[in-house]
């Protein structure tokens, strides 16, 4: 037993030294643009030419543990909703001030949560979209459908949330605001304002489906 | 004929009993070996759908005892980290969900096996050898989307076989050279492979244990 106790002593220690120390670290080898997700998500049943209008918050949606902190607008804010609304008339929507009836809202959230675990777009909106965004677009006493949405990834930090939703069909729907589309982007940096273009541009060019005409 | 059978049966246990016998004489003679060296693993099969590159960061090392002089049995162990970087593309997933990143797979693998090793000559200045194994495989796979990863790991099954040459530095003392090549088979079905296979090329310096 003597024999073979210190080589196999010997095996145990290299097999720690090298599966410690001979390992790539994938996080040391990413750039900050490197980092990022684009995760966007569409109501199955969302036919995006039966809009025309659109409106767009002027600010964006701070919210930190699901809580709803207040609205914030510094250069990345503008920078990201300028370039999403560009976007959106790019692809044949008009954009109309908010009390204008717009078929369709956009809203920029900023969301943090320090708990880890899959990201679910209905506990967001439960804890969240219940008592403040119907206001904010005109809605009072509108509910929300609660979304499926479920990301299959873990979150840590914050991250942006870009989110459509159906006012058109705000009261067939039974009086609720329908998300139609929903756009995450995390990672490091995100709220560096020289990144807030390449972000919006991001999200709707992998969501080639909005469109106001064919 | 059940007779006949277990005649067979035991005749075949005595002649196996007289090697084990002879072969202990043998043993006296000699002492465990020990191994350790450099290896490169090359992935192959379903395995190059996630790393198709070459992976640089690997060992082995392992014990072996001499049951004669040409048939050794041994605990052989390695590791391998296995990392490859893909350029940001769009993923579709299920339920309309789109996801753009740049994917990383890191992979690591533990091998720890039984391993048996016959050279085909007793004496040589090279002494050419083939060998097998099986154990388990400890697998550690990482994959990335961005910086956000899903972590899988599982101890699976692993077998190898494996040739080359032995070169003897010295007659007395059992200090060699083994230079060869394996081919590991790693079942592995998670993260959409279905095997971590790979080649692998591996020089190491063998010496006795006193």
């Amino acid at each position: 037993m003597n024999t073979f106790s210190k080589p196999l002593a010997c095996i145990a220690l290299c097999a720690g030294i090298f599966a410690a120390g001979c390992k790539k670290e994938p996080l040391n080898n990413l750039s900050n643009e490197e980092t990022r997700i684009y995760v966007t998500q569409v109501d199955s049943s969302a036919r995006f030419q039966g809009y025309k209008t659109f409106s767009i918050a002027d600010s964006a949606d701070i919210i930190e543990d699901n809580q709803f902190l207040g609205r914030q607008l510094g250069p990345y804010e503008s920078g990201l909703i300028a370039q999403l609304s560009q976007s959106l008339q790019q692809r044949g929507y008009t954009l109309v001030p908010k009390a204008s009836n717009p078929d369709l809202a956009v809203n920029v959230s900023e969301v943090s949560n320090t708990s880890t675990g899959l990201f679910s777009y209905s506990d967001y909106w439960d804890n969240y979209g219940l008592y403040y965004d119907p206001y904010y677009w005109g809605y009072p006493g509108y509910g929300y459908y609660p979304p499926t949405f479920i990301g299959s990834y873990s979150i840590e930090s914050g991250g942006l949330e870009v989110d459509i939703l159906d006012l058109k069909n705000a009261a067939a729907n039974g009086n609720k605001l329908k998300l139609l589309w929903s756009g995450l982007v995390r990672g490091e940096d995100i709220f560096n304002p020289a990144n807030a273009p390449a972000e919006a541009k991001a999200l709707l060019e992998q969501s080639s489906y909005i469109k106001a005409t064919n | 004929m059940k007779k006949e059978k277990l005649t067979s049966c035991l005749s075949m246990l005595a002649m196996a009993s007289a090697l084990i016998f002879f072969s202990s004489d043998a043993q006296a003679q000699h002492s465990a070996e020990f191994n350790a060296g450099y290896m490169v693993n090359i992935p192959a099969g379903a395995f190059r759908d996630q790393v198709n590159q070459a992976a640089f960061r690997g060992f082995t090392a392992g014990v072996a005892y001499p049951v004669n002089e040409q048939l050794s049995i041994g605990l052989q162990l390695a590791h391998n980290d296995y990392y490859q970087k893909y350029p940001r593309q769009q993923y579709t997933l299920d339920q309309g969900t789109t996801v753009s990143a740049v994917l990383t797979n890191s992979i690591q693998q533990l091998p720890v096996m039984a391993a048996l090793t016959y050279s085909l000559y007793k004496k040589g200045v090279v002494l050419p050898y083939i060998g097998a194994g099986a154990g388990v495989n400890f697998i550690s796979f990482d994959q990335y989307l961005g910086e956000f990863d899903n972590p899988q790991s599982a101890i699976k099954p692993v077998f190898q076989t494996d040739a080359g040459v032995l070169i003897p530095l010295s007659k007395y003392a059992g200090t060699a050279i083994r230079v060869g090549g394996s081919y590991q088979w790693a079942p592995f079905h998670q993260l959409g492979t279905a095997s971590l296979n790979s080649w692998g090329l591996m020089a190491s310096f063998r010496f006795r244990l006193r």
